[in-house]
């Protein structure tokens, strides 16, 4: 085991550890004698500062595929969410108010939709087969004359499920939609090339791909009617898209993560595979256990187990010093069954015992061994202490 | 920062529940199901005395250890004693969150149908669906 003293950490889809190398650039950009000028002044310090946002920039544009002036400084995956699906939603609303999204977005994109329905939008929301994945056909029949947007995840936080952004873009295209894709589990750890996929909005964060929190962006393609309207307002900055003084040594991280994260992709991509493969090895056996998403179509970083017949809330503590988690993160706190998974087709009882393990780049096979061996220890224990069904 | 959602008491009980598991022919079992929770107590009594109590159960962490203290604490007290069992001072003592008062409730009220099957005669323990 390695993660810490006390706790075996196994929850890199909620937030990962900033790299060192990502700290040395950042570390000089905070203090006096460093470049910690506004970098929206036109002096040399402020010209300085403003050096190190391109250099991100073009970092985060080479790891996307797209052009510089395509991205949006923001803080975060939710706020980039916020802009895309609400600026967008606005910006075309003259032209219709019929949006089409998934019951299993994250809750930074399905709570926006539940807001703009509030505000006189009309929502569909497409449930995907059992697999977790939609069917471009479903997307293409949800269409209607008056849809200026579509919002799809590209991989699932919950479930690691990935959808065909490619395919279910060029729907959108087809039928001259705006297409969102919130990527914040993918962006870093798995191929996107923004230049030939057909995505007009992208979010996307830094600290998922171990960069610092409090950092995000949001692509806007430069094309015709792809435009969002700002949330906030004030001095201008990002050409009035996002105004706000840019934070320098969060953005020079965000860009520093980004370029390892694109000379490393394909190592950790293949390290993150045998873990997880490890993992379900060994728990797989398990009477009553089912994989959450298909085996095929998830990302190896993400493993989501169901239990029959264990209560989840004791299994999350059983499983302690195992930091996993029960839901989406921004979720732990709510017992309700996921949405996610119920649109997957579980039970609540199925729902509630889930637990979702995820892996990244420092994560060791003993650290897996150690899961594997916590999880089977606890599932028996508490099956042990519960009384039959019938009693 | 999310707070720990468990006390000392409750983490304690929770990894060291002594008094989970059966006995071999008790005087009185009672079990109750209901959606989330399910609660089995099984007692042997000696002169009207609970001289062993164990306990199974299917729920949230706090019920676990509610149903640990609780064996904790009437084992060796007359049977009597458990009519007056509320789920009141576990809350307070464990404590356990108010949301979670209603499985609670499921283990006082097992502990009262426990009770209850003693007056009734050692033969009278019955099972609640």
């Amino acid at each position: 085991m390695k993660s810490g003293a006390d706790i075996v950490y196994l929850d890199y889809a909620a937030s990962t550890p900033v790299d060192p190398r990502v700290i040395e650039v950042m570390t000089p950009l905070f203090g006096f004698g460093g470049d910690f000028a506004n970098p929206s002044s036109g002096h040399i310090a402020g010209r300085r500062s403003q050096q190190h946002i391109a250099r991100a920039a073009e970092q985060l544009a080479a790891l996307l595929g797209c052009n510089e002036r395509e991205l949006v400084w923001t803080s975060g995956a939710t706020e980039s969410d916020n802009l895309a699906i609400a600026g967008a939603a606005r910006y075309r609303a003259d032209r219709g108010r019929h949006l089409v999204t998934m019951p299993t977005e994250h809750k930074a994109v399905s709570d926006v939709f539940n807001a703009l329905e509030k505000q006189g939008f009309e929502v569909s929301w497409l449930y995907p087969a059992e697999d977790g994945v939609l069917d471009p056909a479903e997307l293409e029949a949800a269409i209607r004359p008056d849809t200026q947007l579509v919002s799809i995840m590209h991989v699932n936080n919950e479930t690691g499920v990935i959808q065909d952004i490619e395919a279910l873009g060029a729907v959108c295209r087809k039928r001259d939609v705006l297409f969102h894709v919130d990527a914040a589990q993918s962006v870093g750890k798995l191929p996107l090339d923004l230049a030939s996929l057909p995505v007009d909005l992208l979010s996307t964060t830094a600290h998922k791909v171990y960069g610092p929190k409090g950092i995000g962006a949001l692509y806007v393609a430069d094309r015709a009617g792809c435009h969002v309207e700002p949330l906030i307002h004030g001095g201008g900055q990002q050409g009035g898209r996002r105004p706000g003084t840019l934070a320098v040594p969060l953005i020079a991280g965000f860009g520093a993560a980004a370029g390892i994260a694109m000379s490393e992709m394909q190592d950790n991509h293949a390290h993150l595979r045998s873990l997880n493969d490890r993992l379900w090895r060994g728990i797989r056996d398990l009477e009553g256990i089912v994989r959450n998403g298909g085996e095929g179509s998830t990302f190896p970083g993400i493993l989501n187990v169901s239990i029959a017949d264990v209560e989840g809330e004791s299994l999350l503590l059983a499983l302690e010093p195992l930091c996993v988690a029960t839901g989406s993160a921004c979720n732990s706190t709510s017992r309700a069954p996921s949405p996610v998974l119920r649109a997957l087709g579980r039970s609540d009882l199925l729902a509630q015992s889930a637990i979702r393990f995820s892996f990244g780049r420092p994560t060791t096979v003993a650290e897996v061994d150690f899961a594997v061996s916590r999880y089977r220890e606890a599932v028996t224990r508490l099956r042990d202490i519960a009384p039959g069904l019938v009693a | 920062m999310t707070s720990d959602p468990y006390s000392e008491r409750v983490r304690a009980l929770f990894a060291a529940p002594d008094h989970a598991g059966d006995l071999e022919k008790p005087d009185l079992r009672v079990q109750i199901n209901e959606q989330d929770v399910r609660v089995a107590l099984a007692a042997d009594i000696d002169r009207d005395i609970i001289v062993r109590l164990r306990f199974r159960a299917w729920g949230c962490p706090h019920l676990l250890a509610a149903a640990e203290a609780f064996c904790r604490a009437f084992e060796g007290r007359p049977v009597s004693a458990l009519q007056a069992f509320g789920a009141g001072e576990i809350m307070q003592t464990l404590p356990v969150p108010r949301e979670k008062l209603g499985r609670i409730l499921v283990l006082e009220d097992a502990a009262r149908s426990l009770g209850q099957s003693a007056r009734k005669g050692p033969d009278a323990g019955k099972d609640t669906d």
